[in-house]
Protein backbone atom coordinates (compact mmCIF):
# COMPACT_ATOMS: atom_id res chain seq x y z
CA UNK A 1 0.00 0.00 0.00
CA UNK A 2 2.73 2.25 0.90
CA UNK A 3 4.52 1.91 -2.79
CA UNK A 4 0.83 2.29 -4.16
CA UNK A 5 -0.18 5.67 -2.49
CA UNK A 6 4.08 6.72 -3.38
CA UNK A 7 3.32 5.75 -7.78
CA UNK A 8 -0.51 7.76 -7.49
CA UNK A 9 1.37 10.77 -6.09
CA UNK A 10 4.07 10.75 -8.38
CA UNK A 11 2.15 10.58 -11.05
CA UNK A 12 -0.72 12.66 -9.76
CA UNK A 13 0.55 15.89 -12.11
CA UNK A 14 0.54 13.21 -15.32
CA UNK A 15 -3.31 12.45 -14.56
CA UNK A 16 -3.98 15.68 -13.68
CA UNK A 17 -2.97 16.99 -17.29
CA UNK A 18 -3.95 14.17 -19.19
CA UNK A 19 -7.83 13.67 -17.94
CA UNK A 20 -7.91 17.55 -17.97
CA UNK A 21 -6.46 17.35 -21.72
CA UNK A 22 -8.96 14.69 -22.97
CA UNK A 23 -11.85 14.82 -20.48
CA UNK A 24 -12.16 18.51 -21.61
CA UNK A 25 -11.30 18.08 -25.14
CA UNK A 26 -14.90 15.31 -25.32
CA UNK A 27 -16.46 17.65 -22.97
CA UNK A 28 -16.21 20.44 -25.86
CA UNK A 29 -16.82 18.09 -28.48
CA UNK A 30 -20.24 16.71 -27.23
CA UNK A 31 -21.28 20.58 -26.89
CA UNK A 32 -20.00 21.21 -30.83
CA UNK A 33 -22.84 18.47 -31.27
CA UNK A 34 -25.86 20.99 -30.97
CA UNK A 35 -24.42 24.03 -33.14
CA UNK A 36 -22.84 21.75 -35.67
CA UNK A 37 -26.52 19.47 -35.73
CA UNK A 38 -27.61 20.65 -38.78
CA UNK A 39 -24.51 20.24 -41.12
CA UNK A 40 -23.91 16.83 -39.67
CA UNK A 41 -27.26 15.45 -41.08
CA UNK A 42 -25.37 16.50 -44.32
CA UNK A 43 -22.05 15.50 -43.05
CA UNK A 44 -23.70 11.93 -42.18
CA UNK A 45 -24.97 11.58 -46.11
CA UNK A 46 -21.38 12.16 -47.28
CA UNK A 47 -19.88 9.98 -44.63
CA UNK A 48 -22.00 6.56 -45.60
CA UNK A 49 -20.86 7.08 -49.49
CA UNK A 50 -17.14 6.98 -48.72
CA UNK A 51 -16.94 2.93 -49.17
CA UNK A 52 -14.00 1.12 -47.31
CA UNK A 53 -13.47 4.43 -45.29
CA UNK A 54 -16.89 4.58 -44.43
CA UNK A 55 -16.98 0.79 -43.07
CA UNK A 56 -13.19 1.51 -41.31
CA UNK A 57 -14.76 4.36 -39.40
CA UNK A 58 -18.29 2.35 -38.62
CA UNK A 59 -20.12 5.41 -40.36
CA UNK A 60 -22.15 2.88 -42.52
CA UNK A 61 -23.74 1.71 -39.42
CA UNK A 62 -24.37 4.60 -37.39
CA UNK A 63 -25.17 8.26 -38.22
CA UNK A 64 -23.05 10.85 -37.07
CA UNK A 65 -26.53 12.53 -37.02
CA UNK A 66 -27.64 11.36 -34.31
CA UNK A 67 -25.62 12.05 -30.58
CA UNK A 68 -24.76 8.57 -30.44
CA UNK A 69 -23.39 8.45 -33.48
CA UNK A 70 -21.95 11.70 -33.27
CA UNK A 71 -20.31 10.49 -29.51
CA UNK A 72 -19.24 6.99 -30.94
CA UNK A 73 -17.63 8.20 -34.35
CA UNK A 74 -16.28 11.57 -33.45
CA UNK A 75 -15.96 12.13 -29.43
CA UNK A 76 -15.03 8.46 -28.54
CA UNK A 77 -11.90 7.93 -31.43
CA UNK A 78 -10.20 11.30 -29.56
CA UNK A 79 -10.87 9.65 -26.23
CA UNK A 80 -9.35 5.81 -27.43
CA UNK A 81 -6.26 7.29 -28.94
CA UNK A 82 -5.82 9.70 -25.79
CA UNK A 83 -6.62 7.11 -23.53
CA UNK A 84 -4.20 4.30 -24.91
CA UNK A 85 -1.62 7.28 -25.25
CA UNK A 86 -1.74 7.74 -21.36
CA UNK A 87 -1.95 4.37 -20.47
CA UNK A 88 0.96 3.30 -22.39
CA UNK A 89 3.10 5.96 -21.20
CA UNK A 90 2.57 5.20 -17.45
CA UNK A 91 3.22 1.47 -18.23
CA UNK A 92 6.71 2.38 -20.16
CA UNK A 93 7.69 4.69 -17.37
CA UNK A 94 6.01 3.65 -14.07
CA UNK A 95 9.41 0.47 -13.47
CA UNK A 96 12.31 1.70 -15.87
CA UNK A 97 11.60 5.43 -13.87
CA UNK A 98 13.95 3.80 -11.45
CA UNK A 99 16.71 3.07 -12.97
CA UNK A 100 17.14 6.22 -15.58
CA UNK A 101 16.18 8.15 -12.25
CA UNK A 102 19.26 6.44 -10.53
CA UNK A 103 16.16 5.79 -7.27
CA UNK A 104 16.07 1.99 -7.95
CA UNK A 105 19.03 1.96 -5.83
CA UNK A 106 17.16 3.45 -3.08
CA UNK A 107 13.92 1.50 -3.73
CA UNK A 108 15.31 -1.65 -4.23
CA UNK A 109 17.33 -1.76 -0.57
CA UNK A 110 13.88 -0.92 1.57
CA UNK A 111 12.32 -4.15 3.02
CA UNK A 112 9.81 -4.41 0.40
CA UNK A 113 11.51 -7.45 -2.37
CA UNK A 114 11.27 -7.16 -6.19
CA UNK A 115 7.69 -9.04 -6.07
CA UNK A 116 6.24 -6.42 -3.82
CA UNK A 117 7.67 -3.59 -5.87
CA UNK A 118 6.58 -4.96 -9.36
CA UNK A 119 3.26 -6.00 -8.26
CA UNK A 120 1.91 -3.04 -6.82
CA UNK A 121 3.21 -1.17 -9.36
CA UNK A 122 1.70 -2.91 -11.69
CA UNK A 123 -1.77 -1.94 -8.91
CA UNK A 124 -0.56 1.65 -9.15
CA UNK A 125 -0.93 1.68 -13.18
CA UNK A 126 -4.18 -0.12 -13.15
CA UNK A 127 -5.45 2.43 -10.81
CA UNK A 128 -4.38 5.15 -12.23
CA UNK A 129 -6.13 4.28 -15.61
CA UNK A 130 -9.15 3.54 -13.77
CA UNK A 131 -8.73 6.95 -12.35
CA UNK A 132 -8.14 8.46 -16.00
CA UNK A 133 -11.20 6.78 -16.89
CA UNK A 134 -13.34 7.64 -14.54
CA UNK A 135 -12.25 11.08 -14.50
CA UNK A 136 -12.84 11.18 -18.46
CA UNK A 137 -16.48 9.43 -17.51
CA UNK A 138 -17.05 12.26 -15.48
CA UNK A 139 -16.10 14.96 -17.89
CA UNK A 140 -18.74 13.32 -20.82
CA UNK A 141 -21.44 12.59 -19.01
CA UNK A 142 -21.29 16.49 -17.95
CA UNK A 143 -21.20 17.37 -21.88
CA UNK A 144 -24.46 14.94 -22.17
CA UNK A 145 -25.77 16.28 -19.33
CA UNK A 146 -25.42 19.98 -20.68
CA UNK A 147 -26.43 19.19 -24.37
CA UNK A 148 -29.42 17.78 -22.58
CA UNK A 149 -28.94 14.85 -24.46
CA UNK A 150 -27.70 11.45 -22.57
CA UNK A 151 -25.89 8.16 -24.56
CA UNK A 152 -27.33 5.16 -24.82
CA UNK A 153 -26.29 3.80 -21.24
CA UNK A 154 -25.90 0.05 -22.53
CA UNK A 155 -23.83 0.31 -25.05
CA UNK A 156 -21.87 3.72 -23.21
CA UNK A 157 -20.93 1.29 -20.54
CA UNK A 158 -20.05 -1.52 -22.56
CA UNK A 159 -17.45 1.08 -24.68
CA UNK A 160 -16.32 2.83 -21.67
CA UNK A 161 -15.45 -1.14 -20.24
CA UNK A 162 -14.04 -2.02 -23.19
CA UNK A 163 -12.24 0.96 -23.14
CA UNK A 164 -10.48 -0.06 -19.99
CA UNK A 165 -9.50 -2.96 -20.41
CA UNK A 166 -7.66 -1.94 -24.45
CA UNK A 167 -6.09 0.99 -21.77
CA UNK A 168 -4.96 -1.59 -19.56
CA UNK A 169 -3.67 -4.38 -22.34
CA UNK A 170 -1.77 -1.45 -23.80
CA UNK A 171 -0.60 -0.59 -20.49
CA UNK A 172 0.39 -3.98 -19.58
CA UNK A 173 2.30 -4.91 -22.29
CA UNK A 174 4.43 -1.24 -22.00
CA UNK A 175 4.67 -2.03 -18.64
CA UNK A 176 6.07 -5.59 -19.85
CA UNK A 177 9.07 -3.25 -21.95
CA UNK A 178 9.12 -1.14 -19.07
CA UNK A 179 10.53 -4.22 -16.58
CA UNK A 180 13.07 -4.96 -19.27
CA UNK A 181 14.32 -1.79 -20.22
CA UNK A 182 17.09 0.48 -17.92
CA UNK A 183 15.60 4.35 -19.59
CA UNK A 184 11.92 4.81 -20.10
CA UNK A 185 10.70 4.00 -23.69
CA UNK A 186 8.19 7.33 -23.75
CA UNK A 187 8.76 7.92 -27.57
CA UNK A 188 7.97 4.39 -28.28
CA UNK A 189 5.01 3.17 -26.31
CA UNK A 190 3.41 6.46 -27.53
CA UNK A 191 4.09 5.42 -31.05
CA UNK A 192 3.41 1.93 -29.99
CA UNK A 193 -0.35 3.08 -29.30
CA UNK A 194 -0.51 5.07 -32.77
CA UNK A 195 0.66 1.92 -34.52
CA UNK A 196 -2.31 -0.08 -32.92
CA UNK A 197 -4.74 2.55 -33.76
CA UNK A 198 -3.38 2.17 -37.49
CA UNK A 199 -3.49 -1.37 -37.49
CA UNK A 200 -7.37 -1.26 -36.75
CA UNK A 201 -7.93 0.95 -39.11
CA UNK A 202 -6.22 -0.82 -41.34
CA UNK A 203 -7.16 -4.33 -40.85
CA UNK A 204 -10.74 -2.99 -41.25
CA UNK A 205 -10.08 -1.32 -44.97
CA UNK A 206 -7.63 -4.84 -46.05
CA UNK A 207 -9.19 -7.57 -46.47
CA UNK A 208 -6.06 -9.29 -46.48
CA UNK A 209 -4.80 -8.03 -43.03
CA UNK A 210 -8.00 -8.86 -41.04
CA UNK A 211 -6.14 -10.70 -38.57
CA UNK A 212 -4.69 -8.05 -37.00
CA UNK A 213 -8.08 -7.53 -35.46
CA UNK A 214 -6.75 -9.42 -32.82
CA UNK A 215 -3.69 -7.87 -32.27
CA UNK A 216 -4.91 -4.64 -32.16
CA UNK A 217 -7.02 -4.22 -28.31
CA UNK A 218 -8.69 -1.16 -30.52
CA UNK A 219 -10.56 -3.56 -32.87
CA UNK A 220 -12.76 -5.16 -29.68
CA UNK A 221 -12.98 -1.65 -27.87
CA UNK A 222 -14.83 0.22 -31.17
CA UNK A 223 -17.15 2.98 -30.08
CA UNK A 224 -18.72 2.47 -33.56
CA UNK A 225 -18.87 -1.22 -33.05
CA UNK A 226 -20.25 -1.28 -29.40
CA UNK A 227 -22.59 1.42 -30.33
CA UNK A 228 -24.38 -0.02 -33.87
CA UNK A 229 -24.20 -3.85 -32.48
CA UNK A 230 -24.59 -3.29 -28.18
CA UNK A 231 -22.48 -5.71 -27.67
CA UNK A 232 -18.71 -6.62 -27.51
CA UNK A 233 -16.93 -9.92 -29.64
CA UNK A 234 -16.25 -12.11 -26.33
CA UNK A 235 -13.25 -14.16 -28.14
CA UNK A 236 -11.72 -11.05 -28.76
CA UNK A 237 -11.90 -9.91 -24.93
CA UNK A 238 -10.91 -13.14 -23.80
CA UNK A 239 -7.51 -12.52 -26.04
CA UNK A 240 -7.32 -8.88 -24.39
CA UNK A 241 -7.69 -10.52 -20.90
CA UNK A 242 -5.07 -13.20 -21.87
CA UNK A 243 -2.69 -10.81 -23.44
CA UNK A 244 -2.62 -8.27 -20.28
CA UNK A 245 -2.25 -11.32 -17.45
CA UNK A 246 0.70 -12.53 -19.50
CA UNK A 247 2.63 -9.32 -19.29
CA UNK A 248 1.75 -8.62 -16.14
CA UNK A 249 3.30 -12.27 -15.28
CA UNK A 250 6.48 -11.62 -17.38
CA UNK A 251 7.08 -8.72 -16.18
CA UNK A 252 6.92 -9.60 -13.01
CA UNK A 253 8.96 -12.93 -13.75
CA UNK A 254 11.66 -10.55 -15.39
CA UNK A 255 12.22 -8.05 -13.25
CA UNK A 256 12.62 -10.32 -9.97
CA UNK A 257 15.07 -12.53 -12.39
CA UNK A 258 17.49 -9.21 -14.07
CA UNK A 259 20.05 -7.27 -12.29
CA UNK A 260 18.85 -3.52 -11.69
CA UNK A 261 21.47 -0.64 -11.89
CA UNK A 262 21.63 2.10 -9.44
CA UNK B 1 24.51 -18.17 15.48
CA UNK B 2 27.84 -17.23 13.28
CA UNK B 3 29.78 -14.05 15.00
CA UNK B 4 30.47 -12.42 11.23
CA UNK B 5 28.25 -9.72 9.86
CA UNK B 6 29.53 -10.28 6.51
CA UNK B 7 30.59 -13.76 5.05
CA UNK B 8 31.43 -13.60 1.01
CA UNK B 9 32.66 -17.01 -0.25
CA UNK B 10 34.02 -16.89 -3.61
CA UNK B 11 31.97 -14.23 -5.06
CA UNK B 12 31.51 -14.15 -9.00
CA UNK B 13 29.68 -11.81 -10.71
CA UNK B 14 30.11 -10.76 -14.32
CA UNK B 15 28.17 -8.73 -16.78
CA UNK B 16 28.63 -10.47 -20.33
CA UNK B 17 31.76 -10.62 -21.76
CA UNK B 18 32.71 -8.14 -19.19
CA UNK B 19 34.72 -8.24 -15.34
CA UNK B 20 33.00 -7.82 -12.26
CA UNK B 21 34.59 -9.42 -9.20
CA UNK B 22 36.15 -12.44 -9.55
CA UNK B 23 35.97 -15.03 -6.51
CA UNK B 24 36.08 -13.00 -3.66
CA UNK B 25 36.05 -13.98 -0.22
CA UNK B 26 35.85 -12.15 2.53
CA UNK B 27 34.31 -12.03 6.48
CA UNK B 28 33.67 -8.90 8.80
CA UNK B 29 32.67 -9.21 12.33
CA UNK B 30 30.15 -8.42 13.69
CA UNK B 31 30.99 -4.98 15.40
CA UNK B 32 33.58 -4.49 13.40
CA UNK B 33 34.18 -0.99 11.26
CA UNK B 34 35.69 -2.32 7.97
CA UNK B 35 36.96 -0.44 5.41
CA UNK B 36 36.63 -1.91 1.98
CA UNK B 37 39.19 0.20 -0.39
CA UNK B 38 39.81 0.09 -4.32
CA UNK B 39 40.02 2.41 -6.96
CA UNK B 40 37.07 3.34 -9.24
CA UNK B 41 36.03 0.47 -11.30
CA UNK B 42 37.94 -2.47 -9.04
CA UNK B 43 34.46 -4.02 -8.16
CA UNK B 44 33.57 -2.34 -4.78
CA UNK B 45 29.93 -1.26 -5.65
CA UNK B 46 29.28 -4.84 -7.72
CA UNK B 47 29.97 -6.74 -4.27
CA UNK B 48 28.33 -4.29 -2.11
CA UNK B 49 25.55 -4.61 -4.99
CA UNK B 50 25.74 -8.61 -5.12
CA UNK B 51 25.23 -8.26 -1.18
CA UNK B 52 22.29 -6.54 -1.13
CA UNK B 53 20.27 -8.58 -3.94
CA UNK B 54 20.95 -6.18 -6.65
CA UNK B 55 22.49 -7.44 -8.65
CA UNK B 56 22.53 -11.49 -9.59
CA UNK B 57 25.84 -13.07 -9.03
CA UNK B 58 26.35 -16.29 -10.93
CA UNK B 59 28.45 -18.53 -8.48
CA UNK B 60 29.95 -18.10 -4.69
CA UNK B 61 27.65 -17.29 -1.49
CA UNK B 62 26.86 -14.27 0.75
CA UNK B 63 25.57 -14.25 3.95
CA UNK B 64 24.95 -11.13 5.60
CA UNK B 65 23.67 -11.52 9.82
CA UNK B 66 24.03 -14.91 9.34
CA UNK B 67 21.26 -14.87 6.17
CA UNK B 68 21.43 -15.90 2.84
CA UNK B 69 21.36 -13.05 0.59
CA UNK B 70 19.28 -15.02 -2.00
CA UNK B 71 16.71 -16.51 0.14
CA UNK B 72 16.66 -14.04 2.92
CA UNK B 73 16.70 -10.43 1.03
CA UNK B 74 13.74 -8.94 2.78
CA UNK B 75 14.94 -10.26 6.56
CA UNK B 76 18.73 -8.42 5.65
CA UNK B 77 17.56 -5.08 4.09
CA UNK B 78 15.29 -5.04 7.60
CA UNK B 79 18.45 -5.19 9.63
CA UNK B 80 20.47 -2.91 7.29
CA UNK B 81 21.11 0.55 6.51
CA UNK B 82 22.54 1.49 2.97
CA UNK B 83 23.36 4.59 1.67
CA UNK B 84 24.46 4.62 -2.05
CA UNK B 85 27.41 6.68 -3.51
CA UNK B 86 24.99 8.57 -5.53
CA UNK B 87 22.14 9.28 -3.06
CA UNK B 88 19.47 9.74 -5.35
CA UNK B 89 15.88 10.31 -4.64
CA UNK B 90 12.38 11.17 -6.38
CA UNK B 91 13.24 14.92 -7.13
CA UNK B 92 9.62 16.06 -7.08
CA UNK B 93 9.41 14.91 -3.31
CA UNK B 94 10.30 16.86 0.06
CA UNK B 95 12.91 15.94 2.06
CA UNK B 96 10.72 14.83 5.12
CA UNK B 97 8.55 12.77 2.59
CA UNK B 98 11.31 10.45 1.59
CA UNK B 99 12.15 9.88 5.15
CA UNK B 100 8.76 9.33 6.20
CA UNK B 101 8.41 6.74 3.37
CA UNK B 102 11.76 4.94 3.62
CA UNK B 103 10.22 4.40 7.29
CA UNK B 104 6.96 3.37 6.93
CA UNK B 105 8.97 0.36 3.76
CA UNK B 106 10.19 -0.81 6.95
CA UNK B 107 6.61 -0.31 8.90
CA UNK B 108 8.19 1.40 11.80
CA UNK B 109 8.07 4.68 13.68
CA UNK B 110 11.65 6.37 12.92
CA UNK B 111 10.81 9.81 13.83
CA UNK B 112 12.28 10.22 16.86
CA UNK B 113 15.96 8.99 15.97
CA UNK B 114 15.16 10.69 12.42
CA UNK B 115 14.54 14.08 14.08
CA UNK B 116 17.80 13.57 16.05
CA UNK B 117 20.23 12.50 12.82
CA UNK B 118 18.57 15.34 11.19
CA UNK B 119 19.38 17.93 13.57
CA UNK B 120 22.75 16.80 13.85
CA UNK B 121 23.46 16.98 9.95
CA UNK B 122 21.31 20.32 9.67
CA UNK B 123 19.03 18.65 7.67
CA UNK B 124 16.59 21.37 5.66
CA UNK B 125 13.49 18.99 6.05
CA UNK B 126 10.98 21.15 4.19
CA UNK B 127 13.20 21.62 0.72
CA UNK B 128 12.67 19.47 -2.55
CA UNK B 129 15.07 16.92 -3.37
CA UNK B 130 15.23 18.96 -6.77
CA UNK B 131 16.91 21.61 -4.50
CA UNK B 132 19.85 20.05 -2.82
CA UNK B 133 22.90 19.84 -3.47
CA UNK B 134 24.94 16.34 -3.80
CA UNK B 135 25.83 17.10 -0.13
CA UNK B 136 23.02 17.66 1.05
CA UNK B 137 21.27 14.43 -0.61
CA UNK B 138 24.26 12.55 1.23
CA UNK B 139 22.88 13.71 4.19
CA UNK B 140 19.34 12.62 3.64
CA UNK B 141 20.69 9.16 2.63
CA UNK B 142 22.44 9.05 5.87
CA UNK B 143 19.22 9.46 8.01
CA UNK B 144 17.39 7.36 5.89
CA UNK B 145 20.57 4.68 6.01
CA UNK B 146 20.27 5.30 9.83
CA UNK B 147 17.05 6.34 11.28
CA UNK B 148 15.85 2.43 12.18
CA UNK B 149 18.73 1.71 13.84
CA UNK B 150 20.36 -0.86 11.69
CA UNK B 151 22.38 -3.95 12.90
CA UNK B 152 24.55 -3.80 9.43
CA UNK B 153 25.44 -0.33 8.06
CA UNK B 154 26.36 -0.46 4.02
CA UNK B 155 28.30 2.56 2.95
CA UNK B 156 29.49 3.02 -0.56
CA UNK B 157 31.51 5.72 -0.57
CA UNK B 158 29.79 7.94 2.24
CA UNK B 159 31.96 10.86 2.68
CA UNK B 160 31.65 12.27 -1.44
CA UNK B 161 30.61 15.32 -1.16
CA UNK B 162 30.15 15.92 2.52
CA UNK B 163 32.39 19.06 3.68
CA UNK B 164 35.21 18.72 6.12
CA UNK B 165 32.91 19.42 9.40
CA UNK B 166 30.20 17.10 7.71
CA UNK B 167 32.66 14.33 7.31
CA UNK B 168 33.33 14.55 11.01
CA UNK B 169 29.97 14.57 12.10
CA UNK B 170 29.08 11.50 9.93
CA UNK B 171 32.19 9.62 11.30
CA UNK B 172 30.65 10.59 14.82
CA UNK B 173 27.72 9.05 14.21
CA UNK B 174 29.29 6.09 12.65
CA UNK B 175 31.53 5.76 16.02
CA UNK B 176 28.32 6.13 17.83
CA UNK B 177 25.78 3.48 15.77
CA UNK B 178 29.08 1.24 16.16
CA UNK B 179 29.83 1.96 20.14
CA UNK B 180 25.65 0.29 20.25
CA UNK B 181 26.73 -2.58 18.27
CA UNK B 182 26.34 -1.95 14.72
CA UNK B 183 28.71 -3.31 12.13
CA UNK B 184 29.69 -0.49 9.51
CA UNK B 185 31.12 -1.69 6.24
CA UNK B 186 32.42 1.03 4.31
CA UNK B 187 33.69 0.92 1.11
CA UNK B 188 36.51 4.13 -0.05
CA UNK B 189 39.42 5.31 -1.93
CA UNK B 190 40.07 8.10 0.54
CA UNK B 191 42.62 5.89 2.82
CA UNK B 192 42.62 8.62 5.65
CA UNK B 193 39.21 7.86 6.54
CA UNK B 194 39.64 4.02 6.42
CA UNK B 195 42.90 4.54 8.67
CA UNK B 196 41.44 7.02 10.61
CA UNK B 197 38.13 4.92 11.94
CA UNK B 198 38.37 1.30 10.47
CA UNK B 199 39.69 -1.67 12.43
CA UNK B 200 40.01 -3.59 9.72
CA UNK B 201 40.03 -3.35 6.15
CA UNK B 202 40.07 -5.36 2.52
CA UNK B 203 41.61 -4.11 -0.98
CA UNK B 204 39.97 -4.48 -3.86
CA UNK B 205 41.99 -4.40 -7.61
CA UNK B 206 40.36 -5.41 -10.87
CA UNK B 207 37.77 -7.57 -9.67
CA UNK B 208 40.23 -9.36 -7.18
CA UNK B 209 40.67 -9.18 -3.87
CA UNK B 210 44.48 -8.92 -3.18
CA UNK B 211 44.23 -8.15 0.78
CA UNK B 212 42.53 -7.85 3.39
CA UNK B 213 43.28 -7.69 7.34
CA UNK B 214 43.62 -4.94 9.73
CA UNK B 215 44.75 -1.62 9.17
CA UNK B 216 47.63 -2.21 11.16
CA UNK B 217 48.81 -5.27 10.37
CA UNK B 218 48.24 -4.10 6.53
CA UNK B 219 50.39 -1.47 7.40
CA UNK B 220 52.88 -4.19 8.97
CA UNK B 221 53.25 -5.91 5.22
CA UNK B 222 55.97 -7.14 3.75
CA UNK B 223 56.62 -4.64 1.16
CA UNK B 224 59.25 -2.62 1.09
CA UNK B 225 60.26 0.79 -0.30
CA UNK B 226 63.59 0.91 -1.86
CA UNK B 227 65.39 4.44 -2.16
CA UNK B 228 68.97 3.85 -4.19
CA UNK B 229 71.60 6.70 -5.40
CA UNK B 230 72.93 5.86 -8.77
CA UNK B 231 75.34 8.26 -10.50
CA UNK B 232 73.88 10.85 -7.88
CA UNK B 233 70.37 10.36 -8.96
CA UNK B 234 67.45 8.99 -6.27
CA UNK B 235 65.35 6.51 -7.51
CA UNK B 236 62.40 4.55 -5.80
CA UNK B 237 60.62 1.34 -5.77
CA UNK B 238 58.73 -0.95 -3.94
CA UNK B 239 59.70 -4.25 -3.42
CA UNK B 240 57.43 -7.13 -2.27
CA UNK B 241 58.56 -10.46 -0.71
CA UNK B 242 61.92 -12.44 -0.40
CA UNK B 243 64.46 -10.38 0.82
CA UNK B 244 67.51 -12.51 -1.03
CA UNK B 245 65.67 -11.56 -4.30
CA UNK B 246 66.01 -7.89 -2.88
CA UNK B 247 69.79 -8.17 -2.39
CA UNK B 248 70.03 -10.10 -5.83
CA UNK B 249 68.30 -6.89 -7.21
CA UNK B 250 70.50 -4.62 -5.67
CA UNK B 251 73.56 -6.26 -6.31
CA UNK B 252 73.76 -5.61 -9.73
CA UNK B 253 73.28 -2.21 -9.40
CA UNK B 254 76.13 0.39 -9.24
CA UNK B 255 74.67 1.69 -5.47
CA UNK B 256 75.97 5.01 -4.14
CA UNK B 257 73.51 4.59 -1.18
CA UNK B 258 70.54 2.64 -0.27
CA UNK B 259 67.49 2.68 2.07
CA UNK B 260 65.04 0.06 2.57
CA UNK B 261 61.78 1.14 4.59
CA UNK B 262 58.63 0.03 5.57
CA UNK B 263 55.86 1.76 3.37
CA UNK B 264 53.34 4.15 4.41
CA UNK B 265 49.48 2.77 4.53
CA UNK B 266 49.75 5.38 1.79
CA UNK B 267 52.16 3.53 -0.38
CA UNK B 268 50.68 0.58 0.24
CA UNK B 269 47.48 0.87 -0.97
CA UNK B 270 49.20 3.24 -3.93
CA UNK B 271 51.51 -0.38 -4.51
CA UNK B 272 48.31 -2.01 -4.89
CA UNK B 273 46.03 0.34 -7.12
CA UNK B 274 49.45 0.94 -9.47
CA UNK B 275 49.03 -1.61 -12.50
CA UNK B 276 52.22 -1.98 -13.22
CA UNK B 277 55.14 -1.67 -10.51
CA UNK B 278 57.74 0.91 -11.39
CA UNK B 279 61.05 1.60 -11.12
Amino acid sequence: MTLLKHEIGQNRKALLIWTLCIGFACFGCILLFESLEESMEQMAGAYAQMGAFSTALGLDRLSVSTMNGFYAAEVALMFAIGGAMFAAMTGAAIVAKEEEGHTSEFLNTLPLGRGYIIGWKYAAMALLIFLFNLICVIWILAGFAAAGEMPDRKAFTLYHGAQMLMQLEVGSICFLASAFFKRKQIGAALGFSVLLYMMDLMCRIVPDIEGLKYVTPYYFSNATDIFSAGSVDGKMLAVSVCVTAFCACMAAFVYRKRDLAA
Amino acid sequence: MSDNAIEICNLTKTYGKHRGVDRISLTVKEGDIFGFLGPNGAGKSTTIRSMLGMLRFEAGEIRLLGMDVKKQQNEILRQVGYMPSEAMFYPSMKVKDVIAFAARARKLDCRKEADRICGLLEVDREKKIEELSLGNRKKVSIVCAMQHRPRLLILDEPTSGLDPLMQEAFFRLIQEYNRQGTTCFLSSHVLSEVKRYCKNAAMIKEGKLVRADSVENLAKSDLRLVKVRINGQEQKFTHAGNMKELIRRLDGMELEDVLIEEPSLEELFMHYYETEEKV
